[in-house]
């Protein structure tokens, strides 16, 4: 019955802000090591905020594995063929070893755009004086080039990833904002359990770390000014602070039909448990107050994961270090924790990493199945003075070691999608 | 084991063909087609002018909030049209509002927003236009006057995940939800994701919706260079076929759990009896000769409905007149139905490719042609290609054998999907 099936993630990818793979960013993420600095990418010394957590000596030719697909990928998608291929490599097994149609593929990707460049270059051929003339188009470059397409079209990372790696089943590319990377995850265990597929990578990329997209964040004064601080930015549930500090990268896993994968004596980091999804209906940006919608989706990921509020030892917070995410979140926790809020341990690792957006709740839930094996749970950076609206037990200034029995991790998106993922400790299946 | 029935309740669409399924039905089967030159920008230089563009595009019309205007782009406008219509068909709301307070809170919680989106365009990036000339080629300068020259919302204009967002604040709906952004496949996967919540109790009810606008000048452009672009017309399996047309809009449907449908005395406009899904993994535009990934969607959703392939009573083919698309589809149709398939027909020459919102918007049109008992025929096509032999379509209509449809759809990616629906 399909309905019983559970699924074990047997495999992570990491490139992020504080480390191009697995280890690198544990390490950094547990001791709480910023990414934040000024950025470097382009000079955006005239912009309102100019840090940001970048990706950091990525060598896309080496970490790729098939050089021949760069040309259609954007900085986005190079990470996450790094990381997919990270994580299939940790999990060892690949769809041509086993039946490539009985894999499915679940990303949450970025937003869609065009490479910065090719903007420019089709202003400067097409719109010199500030508007487009659509016959200057049918001589542009950019606007002719087919690479360009491929790297700006909606469905370009999940394309190469299904490629690169021979994926024949279902496969899916999700985009609901800040939730995207949880929400994927969250697809792609219902692929296992109902018996789409047996096998699933799944993850998130994104990388908004240019002109536009810095601008368009700016814009909407969403991230901390703090551009003399940069490691101190992003300061999630203190009282002080003043927006998210925008990072970019990917995060995969790779997931197995769990029987499958103890057959095969794969090393399982924990089951995906439970997925929670909701909408919040309240507004395009806001959170509400009163954290319903989040509470939704956190009794929602419990219930899939028949699970007590008092099972869950770690959260993963959504925590942007924006004023009102973090309020919200920290009614969300208390009403549905109760009593034994007290006891769950809470830190957002964006206090390390910055904000992955699409990304984020994918590289999360990977932190979430590090810390299971480890028996260890990463700090919450840069809180000194805690906002007293946000009273929780955060894990703080050290690493705090444990036995964590189940994780669970928040995801929320502009839009009011949100998304829960709860893990378990595989030594706490019983079936 | 049978799976649980998911009832459709109810459905809206809006395309060049017209602003409801029963109109664009009526036109499809009147033969007629909406495509002609695109009037947004002037063509007459263009290689490729064709289109299936929504005639007297009034923004008003699709959403009645002005202030909404500014924070969305016209394929939300679509996409909000549409929802908005399905469920006040459906009577969603005004269910709601008899019940009480935590009856009602329940009825919202319950309720999830499954959408298909188009994701992006390129026009809305020619927002920074101004900017870029104003900066003389200076970033620092750009990020300077970035306030003064660029409207605060522009992020939010941008947001692939608008009509989700949007649709549950317009009408308080709370549940499980998803955006997909998977070129023509998002809104077929917007079905299956849809259906499969309601299989697994996740919502009692949801809201199915698929929308996109790709008729912009960039879109179009590019199309056209991968040569996927019909000179004049769309003409499925025809000999003469020479690529696909553009259309823009939207289609929804809300579909239900038995129970919750019995509980609202909801009007059943038919049911959703499976999907499939399968990807070839060729890279972004190559496809198969084969069919193979079409096949195994195909053979996907007939299991997922636990139905025979012999128990379909029409299929509405992808058949988006390219080359290779169609040949390769009439492959897979023949491998799953070998020599007598049912009746095949395709509707986008009548308005067009809505991309994203192509299997939802043609599974309403596909309901309303079901519940007329015909199979309306393929308008444009005059000689069927001997590579797509064996295919049962033609310019004249037919008779469905059956209350089921197949419905199919192939994306970017090499990606396919199979929807089976059944009229009541």
């Amino acid at each position: 019955m399909a309905a019983s099936r559970r699924v074990a993630i047997t495999g992570l990818g990491l490139v992020t802000p504080v480390g191009n793979d697995v280890a690198t960013t544990w390490d950094a993420v547990l001791h709480g090591r910023s990414g934040g600095a000024q950025i470097s990418l382009f000079d955006a010394s005239g912009f309102p905020v100019h840090i940001a957590a970048e990706v950091k000596g990525f060598d896309e030719r080496d970490l790729t594995g098939d050089k021949r697909l760069l040309k259609f990928a954007n900085r986005s998608h190079r990470f996450a063929l790094a990381a997919s291929e990270q994580a299939l490599r940790d999990a060892g097994i690949r769809p041509a070893e086993t039946d490539p149609t009985r894999w499915g593929c679940a990303v949450g990707a970025g937003m869609m755009g065009v490479d910065f460049a090719d903007l420019v270059s089709t202003h400067d051929h097409a719109a010199a004086d500030g508007e487009l003339h659509a016959e200057r188009l049918l001589t542009d470059d950019a606007a002719n080039d087919p690479l360009a397409f491929c790297r700006s079209n909606c469905a370009a990372g999940l394309s190469l990833i299904a490629r690169r790696h021979g994926i024949l089943g279902y496969a899916t590319s999700v985009h609901t904002a800040c939730a995207s990377g949880g929400q994927a995850l969250g697809t792609a265990m219902k692929l296992i359990r109902r018996g789409t597929a047996d096998y699933a990578l799944a993850g998130g990329f994104d990388s908004m770390i240019s002109p536009v997209g810095i601008a368009g964040f700016c814009l909407l004064s969403a991230l901390s000014p703090d551009n003399e601080t940069p490691q101190r930015a992003s300061r999630p549930f203190d009282a002080t602070r003043n927006g998210f500090l925008l990072g970019e990268g990917a995060g995969f896993v790779v997931l197995e039909e769990w029987q499958a994968a103890r057959r095969r004596g794969a090393h399982i980091y924990a089951e995906l448990a439970g997925d929670g999804n909701s909408l919040s209906s309240y507004r395009i940006t806001d959170s509400p107050p009163d954290g319903d919608g989040p509470i939704q989706s956190m009794r929602q990921a419990l219930a899939s994961a028949g699970a007590l509020p008092a099972d869950i030892d770690y959260l993963n917070a959504h925590g942007t270090s924006t004023g009102m995410n973090d309020r919200s979140e920290s009614a969300a926790v208390r009403a549905v924790f109760g009593p034994h809020v007290a006891h769950l341990s809470v830190s957002s690792t964006k206090s390390t990493m910055g904000h992955l957006i699409a990304a984020a709740g994918a590289v999360e839930v990977a932190i979430c199945a590090l810390a299971i094996r480890d028996g260890i749970m990463p700090i919450n950076a840069n809180l000194r003075d805690v906002d007293p609206d946000c009273d929780l037990n955060f894990v703080r200034d050290e690493p705090r070691r444990q036995r964590v029995r189940m994780t669970m991790s928040n995801s929320f998106g502009f839009g009011g999608s949100n998304s829960c993922v709860v893990l378990r400790h595989p030594d706490e299946v019983t079936l | 084991m049978s799976p649980p029935r998911i009832l459709i309740t109810g459905s809206g669409a809006v395309c060049s063909a017209g602003k409801s399924p029963a109109e664009i039905f009526s036109a499809v089967r009147a033969g007629r087609s909406s495509i002609a030159p695109i009037k947004q920008w002037d063509v007459a230089e263009w290689p490729a002018q064709m289109a299936g563009e929504v005639a007297d595009f009034n923004p008003r019309e699709m959403v009645d909030d002005r202030k909404l205007h500014k924070l969305i782009r016209r394929t939300d406008l679509f996409g909000l049209y549409a929802a908005g219509k399905a469920i006040e068909d459906a009577g969603l709301t005004s269910y709601r509002d008899t019940l009480a307070g935590d009856a009602a809170a329940t009825f919202s919680d319950q309720t999830g927003v499954y959408v298909g989106s188009g994701s992006g365009n390129y026009q809305n990036q020619y927002d920074y236009f101004p900017l870029l000339t104003a900066a003389k080629g200076s970033l620092p300068e750009f990020g300077r006057e970035l306030a003064n020259t660029v409207n605060p919302m522009w992020l939010l204009r941008s947001l692939p995940n608008n009509v989700l967002g949007h649709i549950g604040i317009k009408y308080g709906l709370k549940g499980s939800n998803a955006c997909i952004t998977h070129h023509s496949c998002s809104g077929s996967l917007a079905v299956i994701e849809g259906m499969e919540a309601l299989r697994n109790g996740e919502a009692e009810r949801v809201v199915c919706v698929g929308h996109d606008a790709p008729i912009e000048p960039q879109m179009v452009l590019y199309y056209y260079r991968l040569g996927l672009l019909a000179t004049e017309t769309l003409r499925p399996f025809d000999v003469a076929r020479d690529g696909s047309v553009f259309g823009e809009g939207a289609g929804a449907l809300v579909l239900e759990q038995e129970s919750s449908a019995a509980a609202r005395n909801a009007t059943v406009l038919g049911e959703v009896l499976g999907g499939g899904y399968a990807s070839e993994a060729t890279g972004l535009v190559a496809i198969r000769d084969d069919g193979d990934g079409l096949a195994r969607a195909i053979a996907a959703a007939l299991d997922s409905a636990r139905i025979r392939a012999a128990d379909v009573g029409m299929i509405v083919a992808h058949g988006n007149g390219t080359r290779p698309s169609d040949a390769s589809e009439a492959a897979a149709i023949r491998a799953v139905f070998g020599s007598d398939p049912p009746p095949v027909t395709a509707f986008k020459w009548s308005f067009g490719h809505l991309i994203a919102a192509a299997g939802l918007l043609e599974a309403t049109v596909a309901l309303a042609a079901l519940a007329d008992g015909v199979v309306p025929g393929v308008a444009t096509l005059r000689e069927l290609d001997p590579d797509c032999a064996g295919l049962p379509a033609t310019s004249d209509s037919q008779a469905p054998r059956s209350k089921i449809a197949l419905i199919l759809c192939r994306g970017f990616g090499g990606t396919d999907a199979a929807l089976l629906v059944r009229a009541a």
